[in-house]
């Protein structure tokens, strides 16, 4: 440590520590992702996947026009449905995107922008500075979720109806309104999971080049494989290993009772993507070029 | 632009032959490629060393290790008394420039400056004042509250430089500090480097301005193809380099004449007579005009301009 700057001049509060604080740079971290125009452009798409499906049903009429998916067809009339739906839908192409744009620049375009440099040079010790990009990656994970799961309980209300604020199950089963947001609570906080690992793969991706781009093709790119792969009947072993294999359970919620086995698996999986594509990160950002 | 605040952490009651910056035996190579080939240099404590060379010629590349961005293929780097893994505790009492400016276009300046001031180990409390303070020094307090993306170029330089600046440093990195400003802008970075300097802060910059280096520097280096041809104080450099002696006269035939009879040949030069070296020392000059009649203004020491030295070093060793 050096211990030269002690009479530093008065005009700023001079400190003697040799990295900033955590809470300051994770802080400004989050401040800065939701301040980006991409950020809320995004925020506000995933806002529509609700209101757009529950207007759509609402407008094509209630019970009994089964044409459309069976989570969606179940939303007519059952409107605290239309959340976990909403993210059933979002889940599959938007949210994705959404994480992956963060991821992306988070690393990869700090450094197309020369300001990873800067942040090496304060310096932001190499593992704080996953620390710090991590947060900001999941503040836009959970917000992306809250967005559609806020934006359809109250479009699912307002819009779809139902019966007098009760979830009727794909099992026929009738629950309470405080049980229906439980569910709903639990389809998102899976969800949420889920998108972490999708933000953990696109961090290590986003550790070895300085192209945000390449981050985006490799995570949509890989979704586009993992569901060609898993519709291949020879492949079928190879199913315990993708991440979107486990994608259906959030049906299940939608159960009475409420079957665990494939949430609790799927969570799992996304779990290992997670500890993974972490591991992966900070490997490469601790001998990249800054 | 006035009224400036000390910029520079005091140094350390430096010893003499302190150095801010040391490397041995650096040595980087991509591929077949060599970008800088066993360097050793030192930056002494409290100089201003202009680092000069081509473009190509691996300053940015020796810069990018000396700050512990680029992994040396070999050698060591020693910055502010911290090496290997220890450098990067160097770090917060540095401020650099290199390649150019990094900032995010859709904020503005100062909202750029204040996210790079979070993450300065060195301040604290309110991070306002130390980036007004920057802003000011680099003359971009009007334009503070722009969009970066609609900065010209100069303006983009400037706000990398105030980056620099926003910690008192004891070593200032600058890369091509100078890119893309206009006059005005080259007057503040140079008043910026004094400034510095005065404070006690040791200032590395590169550059192929050989003007710009000459103007505000005490130290040069001369990199060619990854390898130092010279390094030293510049006065030094250019007196080594000159020799001979100018004397001051407006009897430049009679000059002529006396120091040929003295056994000294000489001829007619910019300002009076020029006496290559060898023959007689100043004294004995001074002697032999005086001894003809010669009325004598003034004799001293011929110095090169910084650019034939540059231009000797790097064209005989292409």
């Amino acid at each position: 440590m050096t211990t030269v700057s002690a009479s530093a001049p008065p005009a700023s509060r001079a400190s003697t520590r040799s990295v900033a604080p955590l809470g300051r740079l994770a802080a400004a971290e989050i401040r800065w992702v939701l301040r980006r125009p991409r950020t809320l452009v995004l925020l506000g798409l995933l806002a529509l996947v609700p209101i757009a499906l529950g207007v759509g049903i609402a407008l094509t009429g209630g019970p009994g026009d089964g044409d459309g998916p069976g989570l969606v067809a179940a939303v007519a009339g059952n409107g605290l449905v239309l959340p976990i739906a909403a993210l059933g839908l979002a889940l599959s192409l938007l949210l994705p995107l959404t994480v992956a744009t963060a991821a992306a620049d988070a690393l990869a375009g700090e450094a197309a922008h020369g300001t990873l440099r800067g942040l090496l040079l304060a310096p932001v010790g190499r593992v704080r500075l996953v620390v710090m990009k991590a947060a900001g990656v999941l503040t836009v994970a959970v917000l992306a979720v809250l967005v559609v799961a806020v934006v359809g309980v109250l479009t699912g209300l307002v819009v779809v109806g139902g019966p007098s604020g009760t979830m009727i199950t794909l099992s026929g089963t009738t629950l309470g309104l405080g049980e229906a947001l439980g569910r709903v609570a639990l389809v998102a906080g899976w969800t949420i999971v889920q998108l972490l690992a999708i933000a953990a793969v696109a961090l290590a991706v986003s550790a070895f080049t300085e192209h945000p781009l390449v981050v985006l093709a490799a995570v949509l790119g890989g979704l586009i494989v993992f569901g060609v792969l898993a519709a291949v009947p020879s492949l079928e072993w190879l199913q315990p290993l993708l991440l979107t294999s486990g994608w259906t359970a959030g049906a299940d919620a939608l159960r009475d009772p409420l079957p665990l086995d494939g949430l609790a698996s799927s969570t799992g999986r996304a779990l290992v993507y997670v500890v993974l594509g972490a591991a992966v990160t900070v490997w490469q950002m601790r001998r990249r070029d800054g | 632009m006035t009224a400036a605040p000390s910029v520079a952490a005091p140094a350390t009651a430096a010893a003499p032959d302190a150095v801010a910056a040391r490397v041995r035996g650096l040595r980087k190579t991509f591929g077949a490629t060599v970008a800088v080939d066993d360097v050793d240099l030192d930056v002494p404590a409290g100089a201003v060393l202009g680092m000069l060379g081509p473009n190509g010629s691996g300053k940015t590349t020796l810069i990018r290790m000396l700050l512990g961005l680029t992994r040396p293929t070999a050698g060591t780097v020693e910055l502010l008394g911290h090496a290997g893994d220890d450098l990067t505790a160097a770090l917060p009492d540095v401020g650099a420039l290199v390649e150019g400016p990094g900032f995010h276009p859709f904020l503005s300046g100062r909202d750029n400056l204040l996210r790079a001031a979070t993450a300065e180990p060195r301040l604290d409390g309110d991070l306002r004042g130390p980036v007004d303070a920057a802003l000011e020094r680099v003359g971009l307090a009007d334009a503070a509250r722009r969009r970066y993306r609609g900065y010209s170029l100069g303006m983009k330089q400037r706000l990398g430089l105030a980056a620099a600046l926003l910690v008192p440093r004891r070593l200032v990195v600058l890369d091509e500090p100078t890119n893309g400003l206009d006059p005005a802008g080259t007057r503040d970075v140079r008043r910026v480097v004094a400034e510095l300097r005065d404070a006690g802060a040791t200032v590395l910059l590169s550059s192929h301005l050989l003007a710009e280096v000459e103007a505000v520097c005490t130290h040069v280096a001369v990199l060619q193809t990854g390898t130092l041809l010279v390094s030293g104080e510049l006065r030094a450099l250019l007196e080594a380099d000159a020799g001979g002696l100018v004397v001051s006269t407006p009897d430049v035939d009679d000059a002529i004449l006396a120091l040929r009879e003295a056994g000294a040949p000489s001829y007619r030069a910019e300002g009076g007579v020029a006496v290559p070296p060898g023959a007689l020392e100043a004294p004995e000059i001074v002697a032999a005009l005086v001894g003809a009649g010669v009325a004598v203004w003034e004799v001293h020491r011929r110095r090169a301009h910084l650019e034939e030295l540059f231009a000797r070093l790097t064209e005989e060793d292409a």
